[in-house]
């Protein structure tokens, strides 16, 4: 029997592909949240630890004392001034300290109303900061000799990571990771797709040791040794040369809550299955996380150099 | 509805020595107000100078002519205004005295 879900789902397309602002993403059937950061930050905010019952800094951890406020950016450069961004003129940047291995993190926080499909889509791109004649530290940096075309800024960023933290039903917590790591400690090209084989390390692991990790440890999974590739194909993006060109990058990566799984990342022209990557899930249950459901964006510095992660815009969307 | 965005600069930092915030871009803001929240300040007759910096693209800087620099002599909050600014904004932090110590927590106000 005909149902009436065919042409209802045909409109629904239609719709979306006639939106100029909606038609360049592949929602799932509910959007929950779209966030053209023209428009503000749309909720994402820094992220720290926790603190204390007297409101005292001092007791967050150190190593997630520090993830950086994220900027409404017009994406102005030195060189050309104000670049802007795809959808408008502002996009949300996330910005490293100078200082290898720092991190900044921002976070988008929901929670579920139903198991399912989740889906998280942007338009993102990544850069070095540009140089001065006081910070340069010259032409050659890591794989890359200034050519007139390839430059070292290039060498000079690190890593950026999409991801979750999720908790469910019974206190079950986990994350979903994605990470794309350009360069690896020593500054050489890997441009390789990694997930980590560990949770998180969280608050109360360190209640009483909070120097355990240092300001500049890599807190999604301290251990190198802990991330793995999702294949051996590097994955090329379009850095452009110097940094100060920007390019807009499609991204889109689905999981599943109902099974606590991955199920694929897309990037540009490059769709990669991750059903098989196992998702680590937490030994002990959590109460008052009942269907946590936060994305948040990082973006690791290899190098003394301040790195960059720009998000245009970004959609969650569902299929409950 | 007009724009705000308030964001923490220096999180119970501890200084020994001049610093610099960290580079904030927000060509987006119409006005901009820094408030720094001494948390300890120590040494010898010890001083914190702070003065707004302005910028065109995050990486030269120059103080702001138009808002006025303030010094703290003792933990506590004080404020700085900055308008018509470029887009990039840090505060620029001298500190006095013999072996100065300062912790801080330094916010950024912004409207548009």
């Amino acid at each position: 029997m005909e149902t009436t879900h065919v042409p209802a789902d045909d409109l629904r397309r239609a719709l979306i592909a006639a939106d100029p602002r909606l038609s360049k993403f592949n929602p799932l059937p509910r959007i929950l949240a779209f966030d053209e950061f023209n428009t503000g930050t749309h909720g994402w905010c820094e992220l720290i630890g926790n603190h204390d019952g007297h409101g005292d800094l001092d007791t967050v951890d150190v190593h997630m004392r520090d993830f950086r406020p994220p900027q409404l950016s017009s994406c102005d450069f030195f060189d050309i001034g104000t670049h802007a961004a795809m959808s408008g003129n502002y996009a949300l940047k996330v910005a490293t300290r100078p200082v290898t291995g720092h991190t900044a993190v921002a976070i988008r926080r929901l929670t579920m109303a139903q198991r399912g499909v989740v889906q998280f889509e942007t338009y993102f791109t990544y850069k070095s900061e540009a140089a001065t004649a006081e910070s340069s530290l010259g032409n050659s940096f890591g794989d890359i000799e200034w050519d007139g075309n390839l430059h070292p800024s290039e060498a000079q960023f690190g890593a950026f990571t999409v991801a979750t933290d999720l908790c469910d039903g019974e206190g079950i917590r986990y994350h979903c990771v994605a990470r794309y790591q350009n360069t690896d400690l020593d500054n050489r090209f890997t441009r390789r797709w990694i997930y980590p084989v560990v949770p998180e390390p969280t608050p109360k692991e360190n209640l009483h040791n909070q120097e355990n990790l240092s300001p500049v440890e890599d807190f999604t999974a301290p251990d190198p040794a802990d991330w793995r590739a999702l294949d051996e194909e590097p994955q090329f993006l379009c850095y452009n040369e110097v940094p100060t060109k920007v390019n807009w990058h499609y991204l889109r990566w689905q999981f599943d809550t109902r099974t606590r799984t991955n199920i694929e990342l897309q990037v540009n022209d490059r769709v990669m299955d991750m059903r098989q990557v196992p998702v680590p899930q937490y030994a002990d249950k959590y109460d008052g996380l009942e269907n946590l459901l936060n994305f948040y964006v990082s973006v690791r510095t290899h190098s003394p150099v301040r790195n960059f992660l720009f998000l245009d815009s970004a959609l969650i969307s569902v299929d409950w | 509805m007009r724009h705000a965005l308030t964001a923490v600069l220096e999180r119970n930092s501890t200084f020994t020595a001049d610093f610099a915030t960290e580079p904030y871009e927000a060509g987006w803001a119409a006005e901009a107000r820094w408030f720094v929240k001494t948390l300890a300040l120590e040494g010898e007759e010890p001083a914190l100078e702070l003065t707004a910096q302005i910028s065109p693209d995050g990486l030269h800087w120059c103080d702001d002519d138009e808002s006025t620099a303030r010094i703290t002599t003792e933990p506590g909050l004080v404020s700085l205004r900055v308008r018509e600014f470029g887009h990039w904004l840090r505060l620029r932090a001298t500190l006095r005295g013999g072996d100065p110590k300062a912790k801080v927590l330094i916010y950024l106000a912004l409207k548009s």
